[in-house]
């Protein structure tokens, strides 16, 4: 099986711009970001509120178009993406985790983490989601609906679905921001192991200095402008 | 090193969208029909609306044709008027049938010979001992004709129970008609070969044959109705039969039906009413699509997270449109299913209570038609009204899940679902056209309910922008108020559309009742005469005139000979192979009243043409109504061909006259020269005017003096045909209601969808100082300025359709009735205030902690 080249680039970002239209002018969210992320990397993004955080994971996602420059995730550029390659891309190369989880109420915990494998197509998409349940500790709650399960549990659900596709790129979005402290800890320790075991390259958003201090690089972002890139952690070398 | 770490599949070709789509759909409809309930109610009704008309409508035709040779009293049934069937026609009848049977039937008075101020105009029909051929004469006691026969010098009479309660008769009393000597033996309880008339102007009597030839009632040129019911010999068609029927008596003039004409009256009454009610049924469903549309949108605004997630999880745009179309696929057509359902029950149920009032029996049944109609029509509406919510979800954005990206969602859906929607309105449009009776009807039915749709959106927007700029009112309740109706996301678009086309229809039909009963009960009976008087005798004339003019209270009489007659030609072309115009068509079916006359009818005008002379003996010439005329494309020189007693005459056309009938004066179609006509059998036709108070002494005085003389008292025949009218009135009403009833499950869903938000800001503003009488007031204004705007433009359009419906199809002075339409709309004012605060009872008292509390 692949592993990501240690020296390729995952993401590649180019003076990237993003404003949005607005009925009182245009707000400038990006303004001018240049970015390359190594593959296997663990990056924090830190920053205020409003600085333009979730606006870039957006943009790396190919959930919003950018308004200007060039973004290249896993080396294919985003802009030649529609929306429904868009879609596809992120089934394929990226996971994301977010901090409400967003599982599908209506739908098992097995149902959930099979979901990104049947849009692929695969037909051991019920089997391959088991193991990747069992193996975040929840083998035995398979068959509970979000509702049934604690926030924690939900989250860990969360990070099966992200991880199951084996994707080349994990975004989070403070993911323990709806998690008391012991249990994000645990939901954090689950996340880096399973990052590590993966090779992801992983891109997360922390307003926790802690959480940011486990990464390998932290990003430091206000008004939408990178002000800070400092190498904290040498990443495990990728197997 | 984990077996994740091993894993990283190379792209593939996606899932199949519709299995994988089918797989989301069961497991999102886990969530409950919660969500489904006002799009399924909606649809229910509306489907049952059509499928229930439409079905009742069929299994009324189905009951007629079933039994179609008991309602016609044969195979074929011929009518002569003013005469009976000659020896040698009688002769040949009997010879060229297998059954045979002769009735008699006409209007005379009856009397109490205890009390002779108790006195009826009855429908009397006189029958021979063969009689009926087909079904059952019910009587009680039973006995059938065997209770008319002659015992003890009186013939038997079977009578209508409420012409018992009218003489203060009973069974086994003396009844007087003519100069027959009758006893009550019998009460009728079912004539098999009537189907219930809308409109008779006495109750019936039965006797024998031999006693209408003993009561002195047949004089000549009297209007009596001869019916030769016959059943055809074995191995004869009704078209070889007929064949050798017109070659044997070419001239006889007798009014020929056959199994496929039985009970023709009540036929078109059927075909018409039903259709028309089957149009309602439809606007019905157009509101319904309303919450259709609603349901869909509410139901995916709860799925709006999820929808992003699946987005981000990789989800092509067309594999949610497909998940989400097919759970409302499933659930509206288990809706329309259910609709059909019970819709299809409607003759099974009603089936019983209308077959007394119709005076024949429904065929309760399955008919696939209405029924495929229905569920067409149901459908089609389903889709026209969830395509557009679910192809702009279609586009919600993933990103979504980060920020709320309600902006982007605006504006219009993709063009392809724009086209799919025009398509499901046409489709529903043709529908209702090809399968309708009067396209033209139906046409203007769809364009006006899509007229006024578009209207009350329209007004709806107004509300909304009033209320807006109205909103900085000072008093806080107002505002609150105001600023419900107008935030986004208000439901005072759909509220005011669907209640406001309810509504419309309901202030239509009761204006269109109110102003023609306006006409019948109060205009024309002001200018109506209070008595006609017919079958005068030629020799009774001297004297009824005396009479009559000699009673107090007398006012005016009119008097004109009176015949009956069939055209049978227009220039030489039967009318069976004319073209006939549907505001024509009536003047070919049946006799008509004939009469002549030297001198033009009083209060006449000549529109074309010239009055013969006073002295004219030639030819015979007539003298047309105008309107038949322009429709038939004739003019003074055209010929008319006149069945009259059995012989053909031709007459041209020498004049054309406005005929107005509304106020009742002794008015005809067609005026005869003197001459041919004069010289037939005939009787007198007399209108007399009189003071109220004098009718009854008028009435008995005449009737007494000349017990072949009919009198129908005009006002109540008037009163009957308002009664009429009411039960016509209630059954569209009811069907209308429908339509109201789809506009109040709108209301509620938007109510229901509006409760959270709601509940929210009553918290808030509880916590912020707003006591439950504040909230009480803002809610019940609210609510209250949605209900007077719905009824507001429910009462402009209401009345501009009704006045189109009066001037232009009715031809009656229309007058806008404030009472009856205003107490309509204030119980939809009162009806949207109930429902609107039921729904939001709970916020009042909802306490603060679980919304105010963080998550």
């Amino acid at each position: 099986m692949e592993r990501p080249d240690a020296d390729a680039a995952m993401v590649e970002l180019s003076g990237l711009e993003l404003t949005y239209r607005a009925a009182a002018g245009p707000v400038p969210v990006l303004r001018g970001i240049d970015l390359s992320l190594r593959a296997g990397e663990t990056v924090s993004l830190v920053g205020p509120s409003g600085s333009g955080k979730t606006s870039l994971l957006m943009v790396i996602a190919a959930l919003e178009r950018p308004t200007g420059g060039e973004v290249r995730v896993d080396g294919q550029s985003l802009s030649a993406l529609d929306e429904d390659a868009a879609a596809r891309f992120r089934r394929d190369r990226i996971g994301i985790v977010f901090q409400g989880f967003h599982l599908i109420p209506t739908m098992t915990a097995l149902e959930n983490v099979a979901v990104p494998l049947e849009f692929a197509g695969r037909s051991d998409a019920f089997a391959r989601a088991a193991e990747v349940l069992g193996q975040v500790g929840l083998g035995h709650r398979m068959e509970h609906f979000p509702g049934q399960l604690s926030g924690g549990e939900q989250q860990r659900v969360a990070l099966a679905r992200a991880f199951a596709p084996g994707p080349a790129l994990l975004l989070a979005d403070e993911p323990t921001g709806n998690l008391d402290g012991a249990t994000g800890a645990r939901v954090i320790d689950l996340l880096f192991r399973l990052q590590r075991e993966r090779g992801t390259t992983l891109l997360l958003i922390t307003h926790d200095p802690a959480l940011a201090g486990r990464c390998g690089r932290r990003l430091s972002i206000a008004d939408g402008r990178l002000t800070g890139d400092e190498t904290l952690l040498a990443d495990e070398p990728v197997a | 090193m984990s077996s994740l770490a091993l894993d990283r599949p190379k792209a593939g070709p996606a899932a199949p969208t519709l299995p994988l789509a089918w797989r989301l759909a069961r497991r999102e409809l886990r969530g409950g029909l919660r969500n489904f309930r006002i799009l399924i109610a909606c649809l229910v009704i509306g489907v049952a609306a059509v499928a229930g008309v439409r079905s009742l409508s069929d299994a009324m035709l189905a009951g007629l044709q079933r039994d179609a040779r008991a309602l016609l009293g044969g195979d074929v049934e011929l009518r002569l008027v003013h005469r009976v069937a000659s020896p040698e026609e009688a002769e040949w009848l009997r010879a060229n049938s297998a059954a045979f049977s002769e009735t008699a039937e006409l209007r005379t008075m009856a009397r109490n010979p205890a009390d002779p101020a108790l006195r009826r105009l009855v429908e009397l029909k006189a029958v021979d001992e063969a009689y009926p051929l087909h079904g059952t004469l019910e009587t009680e006691p039973a006995g059938g004709t065997g209770l008319l026969a002659e015992r003890e010098g009186h013939w038997g009479a079977i009578v209508d129970p409420a012409l018992l309660d009218r003489l203060g008769l009973a069974v086994g009393d003396r009844l007087e008609i003519g100069e027959v000597p009758l006893v009550v033996t019998g009460v009728l309880q079912r004539e098999p070969d009537r189907a219930a008339r809308l409109f008779a102007l006495g109750p019936r009597v039965l006797i024998a044959r031999q006693a209408l030839a003993a009561s002195g009632l047949e004089q000549p040129g009297s209007l009596i109705y001869y019916h030769y019911r016959l059943d055809l010999p074995a191995g004869q068609t009704p078209a070889d039969w007929r064949g050798r029927l017109d070659a044997a008596f070419p001239q006889a003039g007798w009014r020929l039906r056959g199994l496929d004409e039985a009970a023709p009256g009540m036929r078109r009454f059927i075909d018409q009413v039903g259709a028309f009610m089957t149009l309602v049924g439809l606007t019905a469903l157009l509101v319904g699509g309303v919450g259709v549309a609603n349901g869909v949108t509410a139901f995916l605004e709860t799925r709006r997270e999820t929808i992003a997630t699946l987005k981000c999880l990789g989800a092509p745009a067309r594999l949610i449109l497909a998940t989400y179309l097919l759970q409302v696929l499933a659930l509206g057509g288990a809706a329309v299913v259910a609709g059909l359902l019970l819709g299809a029950a409607v003759p099974v149920v009603l089936g019983p209570l209308l077959a007394a009032r119709l005076g024949f029996p429904l065929v309760p049944g399955f008919y696939p038609l209405p029924l495929a109609v229905a569920a067409a029509s149901g459908l089609l509406i389903l889709l026209a009204f969830a395509l557009w919510p679910l192809a702009r979800a279609q586009r919600l954005p993933a990103g979504s899940l980060f920020r709320d990206l309600l902006g982007r969602e605006r504006g219009l859906p993709p063009r392809w679902s724009l086209v799919a929607v025009a398509v499901c309105g046409l489709l529903l449009a043709l529908l209702a056209l090809v399968t309708s009776d009067d396209p033209w009807l139906a046409a203007g039915f769809i364009g006006g309910s899509l007229g006024v749709l578009l209207v009350c959106r329209g007004a709806a927007e107004l509300l909304r922008r009033l209320a807006a700029r109205a909103a900085r009112v000072r008093n806080p309740t107002l505002r609150l108020a105001l600023a419900n109706l107008h935030r986004p996301g208000a439901p005072t678009g759909s509220v005011v559309t669907s209640l406001g086309l309810g509504l419309t229809v309901l202030v239509a039909v009761a204006l269109i009742q109110g102003n023609l009963e306006g006409q019948i009960l109060d205009e024309i009976p002001a200018e109506a005469p209070g008595f006609y008087f017919i079958d005068i005798q030629p020799d009774e004339v001297e004297r009824f005139d005396r009479l009559v003019q000699a009673t107090p209270g007398v006012e005016r009489l009119e008097r004109v000979p009176m015949l009956r007659g069939r055209i049978t030609g227009v220039n030489g072309r039967s009318p069976d192979e004319m073209d006939l115009p549907a505001d024509a068509a009536w003047v070919f079916r049946g006799d008509r009243g004939i009469t002549w006359s030297a001198q033009p009818p009083p209060g006449s005008t000549i529109t074309a043409g010239s009055w013969w002379p006073p002295d004219y003996q030639g030819p015979p010439l007539v003298s047309l109504d105008d309107d038949i005329a322009k429709a038939l494309g004739l003019a003074p020189g055209d010929r008319l061909t006149i069945n009259l007693l059995g012989r053909s005459f031709e007459a041209t056309i020498a004049n054309l006259r406005p005929v107005e009938w509304r106020d009742l004066r002794i008015n005809f179609v067609m005026v005869f020269s003197p001459g041919l006509v004069q010289q037939a059998p005939q009787t007198q036709l007399a209108a007399v005017y009189v003071d109220p108070e004098a009718e009854s002494r008028l009435e008995r005085a005449v009737t007494d003096a000349f017990p072949n003389v009919s009198a129908i008292r005009v006002k109540e025949a008037l009163a009957q045909a308002a009664a009429t009218l009411e039960d016509i009135a209630l059954a569209i009403t009811a069907t209308a209601a429908v339509t109201l009833v789809s506009g109040g499950l709108v209301l509620a869903g938007a109510v229901a969808a509006g409760q959270r938000r709601r509940l929210y800001e009553s918290v808030v503003l509880k916590v912020l100082g707003a006591t439950r009488g504040r909230l009480t007031g803002a809610f019940l204004l609210e609510f209250g300025l949605l209900g007077l705007g719905t009824s507001l433009v429910a009462l402009v359009f209401g009345a501009i359709a009704a006045w189109a419906v009066c001037r232009t199809v009715m031809e009656i002075e229309f007058v806008l009735l404030p009472w009856r339409a205003g107490g309509l709309l204030l119980a939809a004012v009162t009806a949207t205030l109930l429902l609107g605060f039921l729904g939001t009872w709970r916020a009042l008292s909802q306490k603060a902690a679980p919304f105010l509390r963080n998550p």
